[in-house]
């Protein structure tokens, strides 16, 4: 591409850019990187079912490998981490194959050249499908969704609302709107992180693929390589916490209570379901 | 141009705050490790979660600029 035209060098869409239209409906490249990296998953999973063996060959155990290390750290945060292992594993390794599927090569640079306003611009075939906003918020809303879920299932809808309100009941008018914002800032957190990462880094490998396309570039790949590991565990450790929070948000009662309702749990896996039986059932001095 | 200028304002200035935050939250992880080099597997998750939070500030930053080089 010529010089002279302004930004046309390196040519940046903060969007994805639509591929063709179904209908009223766009289908843009992120959606096919979405869709590669659910191919891969796919593939993965049925490879490591098909020829399971008790003792795992090399490939199996390279697949294990991510599943095992991240149980290992879903089992230690709670004593419920059975309830929502599968979804903190689905982000983890959806996101991780998503941001690596974006250093492959020719996933930026193959595609249609556009007429757009008199200058030809290249539509990549494929983009990452992290580095478009509506993924990652679509992971946001369902991290949320299922913590919100989890803290009423947990302490009640009424005792959610009262988590919501705050201790000092009179302070409410000013408690609960921080409360209520601090909560859906997660929710703007946990998407715009994600997309921020994976797209300054597809914006920083064009950049640098651009001013020096020999040695350069491949520098900045690893260190890509390492940050789409990195936020694919920052996304899920996060939403993990979150979940492990409004869980443990019924534990509130006091700072001694924390131990004695832990051994409860081994023996009464259902006693949270019912906050009055837990009364109960231990010797608390007010409830 | 205005925006253009704005936007690199917005980054540059939005990334000291982060920078300092994220050399602090390291340096000690850091030290508490050479402290108990067996704490690791421990440190591990709060110290990617600190760095996750700490970061966040930077990438609204980011944000901030490319709404203001694309959006407005």
């Amino acid at each position: 591409m010529p010089e002279e035209e302004g930004g046309s060098l390196i040519h940046v869409s903060i969007k994805a850019e639509p591929l063709f239209h179904i209908g009223p409906f766009e289908f843009t490249n992120s959606m096919v990187g979405a869709l590669l990296a659910s191919i891969v998953l796919l593939l993965a999973a049925w490879y490591i079912t098909r020829r399971s063996a008790l003792v795992p060959a090399r490939v199996q155990s390279l697949l294990e490998l991510p599943i095992e290390w991240m149980t290992g750290i879903i089992a230690g945060s709670s004593t419920r981490w059975k309830g929502y292992v599968a979804l903190i594993l689905g982000f983890f390794l959806m996101i991780l194959v998503a941001n690596w599927i974006g250093l492959l090569p020719g996933v930026g640079t193959v595609g249609l050249l556009h007429e757009d306003h008199g200058e030809t611009v290249l539509i990549p075939f494929i983009r990452p499908a992290s580095a478009d906003l509506n993924f990652t918020l679509g992971l946001a809303i369902v991290a949320f969704g299922v913590f919100v879920w989890w803290g009423i299932r947990v302490n009640g809808a009424a005792g959610y609302l009262k988590e919501l309100v705050g201790e000092p009941r009179y302070m409410a008018p000013l408690m609960f709107p921080i409360h209520l914002i601090s909560e859906l800032s997660r929710l703007i957190s946990l998407s715009m992180r994600l997309f921020g990462n994976v797209f300054a880094g597809e914006v920083l490998l064009a950049t640098m693929v651009a001013l020096a396309p020999i040695v350069v570039p491949a520098v900045f790949l690893g260190l890509e390589a390492v940050f789409g590991f990195v936020q694919a565990l920052v996304f899920s450790l996060l939403a993990m916490t979150y979940i492990t929070l409004s869980i443990a948000e019924h534990h509130a009662g006091g700072p001694g209570h924390e131990n004695g309702h832990e051994g409860e749990h081994e023996e009464h896996p259902n006693v949270e379901q019912h906050p009055t039986d837990a009364a109960s059932v231990q010797v608390q001095p007010q409830s | 141009m205005e925006g253009n200028i704005a936007a690199g304002l917005a980054i540059g200035l939005g990334a000291i705050g982060p920078g300092i935050g994220l050399g602090i939250a390291v340096s000690k992880a850091m030290e508490a490790l050479g402290r108990n080099p067996d704490a690791a597997g421990q440190i591990f998750v709060p110290y990617i979660l600190g760095i996750a939070l700490t970061e966040a500030i930077g990438i609204y930053a980011l944000v901030i600029g490319l709404l203001l080089i694309f959006v407005a």
